[in-house]
């Protein structure tokens, strides 16, 4: 059942650029603009637990140290570069997400060095075989690890307080500031939360691409691709997306021979073409409606 | 809605007579001047080329484009096909323009049915598939390697050496490069692309042929790409995918914006941005030059959010006394490439003020 294994493995794949596409989306509905450095923040964090694991914390407790300290990364990252910018035009804040993207990339080269690093597996090594279909255990695990976030997610927007306030200033700011909302540290909280998302993205990851400064350059692309097919202000279409990317990516690489890992990059992008054609908003996104 | 149109007549002449001694500067220069400095001005000239022509992409149609770099890398091997096939310079220019105008009104079409972030991500696709495509295509594109080429050899009768030769043909051309897009945008199709740019809706209402406008504009600043990319091999005799990286793209969009968007010495200083500061960075603190870099963005951000062009008039509006002071030009509240996040309330300020997200 070459097709099915070729299914289950572009979900796996899909699952770290639909992680990244969701830390994106975050953003993108907290403060509206998009992040371009939103990957090597998750870089950062990938290190930061590459060090507590190395100081000989187990593994899961690093990511979750790691987790922790990116979303004080993204909190403090909106609080003293970005909240300057949000009022303004959108073209600056592609530029400052850039320069915080090649500032964290440097910062990353000087305090642990450019060199790649190996960084310990997450879950066990065993492979799964239902029928003729391969698992790893850190395909499965990504797969869960993804899809329970997104139901963490999901419970915190629509069940609790804080995510309706949070729901709140990213549709209206200022009616928000007057009901009293903390609007300056609800845009930090979603900072924080994007950050977090993208770290667990990140040490996901990393035992398979081994560490260094510029590893989720490749993912930022399928990532925005993702996230722009999938609609950038919708959380489950961009994983959604992210998965029809990477399924997608499989088949055609595998059934077409001149496709090699090379030029696979080229199906999400051709896909992702079509798709916005038909649908420029993506494929769950809202239509932009603006009044005259 | 333009740009500086209103210089008062004492700051007008203190700009042409910089204007004649930057000319004439630049003129004696490569007589003086090493090989590595005429290959960085004329470098600057180059890239500011393309940064121009993404300037009547982003800037004046207001659509932030990532293609450059594709359009560019398709300009620079065009050259280095036909300079290392024996093509006259003249052909292989023409050849180069001919085939960005056509890979570009190509892209173009579909892609300015999109907006915003959309069409960003969409263009994102040319410079991604490119690299790949370099690398495969080894017969034409000699692969990761990468081809060299001698081009332009300095004609007997000049009695100059290569590189001033190169200098001056590059900045020439360039300059009427910038010249003709200048022309393009004072006219009709300049102030069309500064209204759809504002408002679209109103822009069609008007009568604005706005897909129209959208693909010339798009097509401009690919065939400014590709001649950009042709006066690099020109200067640089080398081309390879790796000069062709996302990076490129990226930085391109960059120094747009970092110059100054819709004003041809915005374009300059972009390209002058991107030519010169690494390397000083690169001197200052040997290994940490990416992280200067991405510091000394940050800072010129913060400080002149218009672009370093618009800061600098800026500060000469500070300096020149109230008398001479010009008036007030457009704000950057058209800069935004998606409609502002709520923007649903009924004033005027939703559309042509800030975006209405006031952080208290």
């Amino acid at each position: 059942m070459q097709f099915f294994q070729q299914i289950v493995d572009g979900i796996a794949s899909g699952s770290i650029y639909g992680a990244l596409a969701l830390a994106l989306v975050l953003v993108y509905r907290s403060t509206g603009l998009v992040n371009f450095s939103q990957g090597q923040m998750a870089v950062v964090a990938a290190y930061i637990a590459y060090s507590a694991s190395n100081a000989g914390l187990p593994i899961v407790a690093a990511v979750v140290v790691a987790a922790l300290a990116s979303a004080v990364l993204g909190a403090f990252l909106e609080r003293a570069v970005m909240r300057r910018f949000e009022a303004g035009s959108q073209l600056v804040t592609i530029v400052v997400t850039v320069a915080l993207l090649i500032c964290l990339n440097g910062l990353v080269s000087l305090i642990w060095g450019a060199d790649m690093k190996s960084f310990p597996a997450l879950f066990p090594t065993r492979d799964l075989a239902i029928g003729s279909v391969r698992f790893t255990m850190a395909d499965l695990g990504t797969i869960a690890v993804l899809v329970v976030t997104i139901v963490v997610l999901k419970l915190l927007f629509q069940r609790t307080r804080f995510g309706l306030a949070m729901r709140a200033v990213a549709q209206n700011p200022e009616s928000s500031a007057q009901c009293g909302l903390p609007v300056g540290r609800l845009l930090m909280s979603g900072w924080a939360l994007a950050a977090m998302v993208g770290a667990v993205a990140c040490c996901l990851v990393a035992p398979t691409i081994s560490l260094e400064p510029n590893m989720m350059d490749g993912v930022l692309v399928y990532a925005l691709a993702a996230a722009v097919l999938g609609g950038l202000d919708s959380p489950l279409g961009s994983v959604a997306a992210a998965w029809g990317i990477g399924i997608a990516q499989n088949l055609v690489g595998s059934s077409l021979d001149f496709i090699g890992s090379d030029l696979q990059i080229v199906v999400p992008m051709v896909l992702m073409g079509v798709v916005l054609l038909v649908r420029p908003q993506g494929l769950f996104g809202r239509r932009e409606v603006a009044r005259v | 809605m333009t740009t500086d149109r209103s210089w008062p007549r004492a700051s007008l002449a203190v700009g042409v007579l910089a204007g004649v001694a930057a000319f004439v500067m630049l003129a004696l220069l490569p007589l003086s001047a090493s090989p590595y400095m005429n290959l960085q001005i004329a470098l600057i000239g180059a890239y500011a080329v393309a940064i121009r022509g993404l300037d009547v992409l982003t800037g004046h149609a207001g659509q932030a484009s990532l293609a450059q770099s594709a359009f560019f890398g398709l300009g620079a091997y065009t050259a280095v096909y036909g300079f290392g096939h024996g093509w006259p310079a003249s052909v292989s220019l023409l050849a180069a323009l001919v085939i960005t105008g056509v890979v570009g009104v190509a892209l173009a079409l579909p892609a300015v049915r999109l907006r915003g972030f959309a069409f960003g991500t969409i263009t994102l696709a040319a410079p991604v598939i490119a690299v790949p495509l370099a690398n495969r295509l080894t017969g034409v594109t000699g692969g990761s390697q990468g081809l060299t080429v001698s081009a332009l050899a300095a004609p007997e009768w000049t009695g100059l050496a290569d590189d001033q030769w190169h200098y001056y043909v590059v900045l020439v051309i360039a300059a009427v490069a910038f010249l003709l897009v200048q022309n393009l945008l004072r006219g009709r199709v300049g102030r069309g692309l500064d209204l759809l740019r504002t408002n679209e809706t109103v822009a069609t209402a008007m009568g604005i042929p706005v897909m129209r406008y959208k693909v010339l504009a798009f097509t401009v600043s690919a065939l400014c790409g590709g001649l950009a990319g042709w006066l690099y091999v020109v200067l640089v005799e080398f081309i390879s995918p790796e000069a062709l990286q996302l990076h490129l793209a990226v930085f391109m969009l960059v120094a747009v914006i970092v110059g100054g968007l819709r004003s041809p010495l915005g374009s300059v200083i972009g390209a002058a941005f991107y030519v010169i500061v690494p390397e000083v960075t690169d001197k200052v603190a040997p290994g940490r030059s990416y992280l200067v870099f991405g510091i000394a963005l940050l800072v010129v951000m913060i400080f002149f959010p218009t672009g370093v062009y618009g800061g600098l008039r800026l500060l000469m509006s500070k300096l020149t006394p109230r008398a001479w002071r010009s008036r007030p030009t457009t704000s950057t509240a058209t800069d935004n490439i998606a409609t502002p996040r709520g923007a649903t309330s009924c004033d005027d300020e939703a559309l042509s003020g800030p975006s209405p997200r006031s952080v208290p």
